[in-house]
């Protein structure tokens, strides 16, 4: 394979935008900061719930459709997980299942109005958007949802909502981040697997033959917002667990950060084209981007317009073909 | 080209509107301050997506329960300052006897509320100001002096000497600048050459953001003595940060707000070590429209002082410093 081969790849773009960012970070490493391990273990910490986001939007934007809805459901589930383990005196790992079929519900409730009744995916999940973050408000009554609040003392907060924040593999792996990464390997194993992720492709790449060839569309369709709400429900566990609350407002605007990292890694908004592996390389690409700028303690009017012109740039570079 | 069903929709809908304002237009009867004919408050919350407004609209109703002869009657503009002004409106069509309004911004709700006082129903302006002077009191803290306060205590805790790290809310809000500028002035640099801020960031108000930040901190500072947020959300968030770093021992950790839920409950348990109240007013509030109501002068500009909890003083209530 000559370098021409190598560059008509989105895999391998995917992966010269790391490494240019990578780069990026050599060059004002903050103090040698950028070359000490925990300042990246901190930064997959961080970027894991965008990840969990991402990966579930992935197969949402290979059937050319987009899930406004996530950043809500983050907030719904991590609402009712405080809710239900510190209120409720559930079991963390049941209160974990119940919010993640919740997720898995109203993921589904989008999927199902846009199969079946054949409406936009944008209108309907702006339209959960709106819902999911009511909802939010109308459990938590307002507030945050805190041990505080129900007179516990943050230890015993401690083991009953932040399991999840805790590090894996002697303290050098944030196990949010782990989650991550075995929500990435599910989804790869989902689309390039499974006939489900064949039936994804062909739905994105071509509805009508689609529907020719036998592809059951609604129910495709279906189930990829269904499984986009379960990754939220799970990114939304994270939140609660990071926060050690549940937030009605938290993760406000987060599903444009998931669609931005998707989108970086190379899948294309028309569908039928990508894939998760590249998703991971925008999740990283735009986590190392914020960790440097904010590692280099950039102010924030230069670094939103850092962000602009580099996620252009990004998309720029990975559209590039040669003639 | 002919109407369609969708132009013509809104004009019934407006023609219905209309109806309604004139069937209510004779003001209603007022109420004379007896447990029949108690005293009728409207109020008007520009969103109660915050938790501290939402504590706001608790302690008010808390101070107006104690009172059998006014009724509050609170409303919600959810951050839109046109339903706000509708509120505004409404409130004087239904002849309450006071108004009480915490508007979202300025300009577009000093000309109603202008209207509504001149009109002889008397108004307290919470929190924001309106321009101009058509209002019969302003009730509010100054931002400026509670960052003042916090940094003349952090200046007085640390010795006159330590590296700092401050967390900023957002900087193109007024509370952001406003408590940047007092902290500064508290702290003054000038006078303590000991005393450098090594690390400044704009979290946004955003705990998530602020641990993002804080780690940043920790990465390229090897000294951190103590972190000023502008909100306890930010100090917390930079506390779980410096816990997972295993340094949170040697940092003192500041912040403001002091909501009961949120900051007071973290100084309780030992996370943060001071926090500066930026007070609702709520009961303040019930007690000048007493005032006005019974027909009692009360001055143009009412200024909340401040408070501040540390984890000798919290358990007590907290200390209250000069307005």
């Amino acid at each position: 394979m000559n370098l021409r081969e190598l560059w008509d790849r989105p895999l391998a773009r995917a992966w010269m935008a790391v490494a240019l960012v990578g780069v990026l970070g050599c060059c004002f490493h903050a103090d040698g900061a950028f070359f000490r391990w925990p300042t990246h273990r901190d930064m997959l910490r961080q970027v894991a719930v965008y990840g969990l986001l991402a990966c579930g939007m992935t197969p949402v934007i290979l059937t050319a459709g987009i899930d406004l809805a996530v950043g809500s459901i983050v907030a719904v589930s991590a609402v009712a997980a405080a809710k239900l383990i510190i209120f409720g005196g559930v079991d963390p790992v049941l209160a974990a299942g119940v919010v993640s079929l919740g997720g898995l519900a109203l993921g589904g409730l989008s999927g199902a109005v846009i199969a079946k009744f054949r409406v936009q995916p944008f209108v309907v999940t702006l339209a959960m958007m709106v819902l999911a973050r009511g909802l939010a408000k109308q459990l938590s009554g307002g507030q945050k949802v805190t041990a505080y609040a129900a007179g516990l003392s943050p230890t015993e907060a401690t083991g009953l909502l932040t399991g999840l924040d805790t590090r894996l593999l002697g303290d050098q792996l944030a196990t949010v981040t782990a989650i991550m990464i075995a929500c990435a390997i599910f989804t790869w194993v989902l689309l390039r697997r499974t006939r489900l992720g064949r039936h994804i492709y062909a739905v994105g790449g071509n509805p009508e033959a689609a529907r020719l060839a036998g592809v059951p569309v609604g129910w495709t369709i279906f189930w990829v917002y269904a499984y986009c709400g379960l990754c939220a429900a799970i990114a939304g566990l994270c939140q609660a667990a990071q926060e050690t609350q549940g937030d009605p407002d938290t993760a406000m605007g987060y599903e444009l950060d998931a669609i931005a990292m998707v989108v970086i890694g190379g899948t294309s908004l028309m569908g039928g084209r990508g894939g998760v592996g590249l998703t991971v390389l925008g999740v990283l690409t735009i986590g190392w981007l914020q960790k440097i700028l904010s590692l280099n303690a950039v102010p924030e009017a230069s670094r939103l317009m850092a962000t602009g012109v580099i996620l252009i740039g990004a998309i720029l570079f990975q559209r590039r073909k040669h003639a | 080209m002919p109407l369609t069903r969708r132009q013509l929709f809104p004009a019934p809908l407006a023609l219905a509107l209309a109806g309604c304002g004139a069937s209510s237009n004779k003001p209603a009867a007022r109420g004379r301050g007896t447990a029949d004919a108690p005293w009728r408050i409207g109020m008007s919350q520009c969103n109660l997506g915050e938790p501290w407004r939402v504590q706001m609209n608790r302690d008010l109703t808390a101070a107006a329960a104690a009172h059998p002869n006014i009724e509050l009657i609170a409303k919600d503009a959810q951050n839109n300052s046109l339903t706000q002004r509708a509120h505004v409106e409404e409130f004087g069509q239904q002849g309450v006897d006071l108004l009480i309004i915490s508007p979202k911004e300025s300009a577009p709700l000093t000309r109603p509320v202008a209207q509504l006082y001149k009109a002889g129903t008397p108004v307290i302006v919470l929190d924001r100001a309106v321009q101009g002077d058509a209002y019969t009191t302003f009730i509010g803290a100054d931002n400026r002096k509670i960052g003042e306060a916090a940094g003349k205590w952090c200046a007085n805790i640390l010795g006159g000497s330590g590296k700092i790290v401050e967390l900023q809310g957002l900087m193109t809000s007024t509370p952001g600048q406003q408590r940047h500028e007092g902290f500064r002035a508290g702290l003054a640099l000038a006078a303590h050459p000991e005393l450098e801020v090594v690390f400044v960031a704009d979290m946004q108000w955003l705990e998530p953001n602020a641990r993002r930040e804080m780690e940043s901190a920790l990465a390229t500072q090897p000294q951190v003595d103590l972190v000023f947020a502008h909100n306890d959300p930010g100090a917390h968030g930079a506390y779980l940060a410096a816990k997972a770093a295993g340094r949170e021992q040697d940092i003192r950790f500041v912040g403001v707000d002091a909501l009961p839920h949120e900051g007071v409950a973290y100084v309780r348990e030992g996370l943060l070590d001071a926090t500066f109240a930026y007070p609702t007013g709520g009961a303040e509030t019930i007690a000048t429209a007493i005032k006005i109501l019974k027909g009692e002068q009360v001055p143009k500009h009412i200024d909340l002082a401040t408070k501040l909890f540390t984890r000798d003083n919290v358990d007590a209530g907290g200390e209250a410093l000069g307005a």
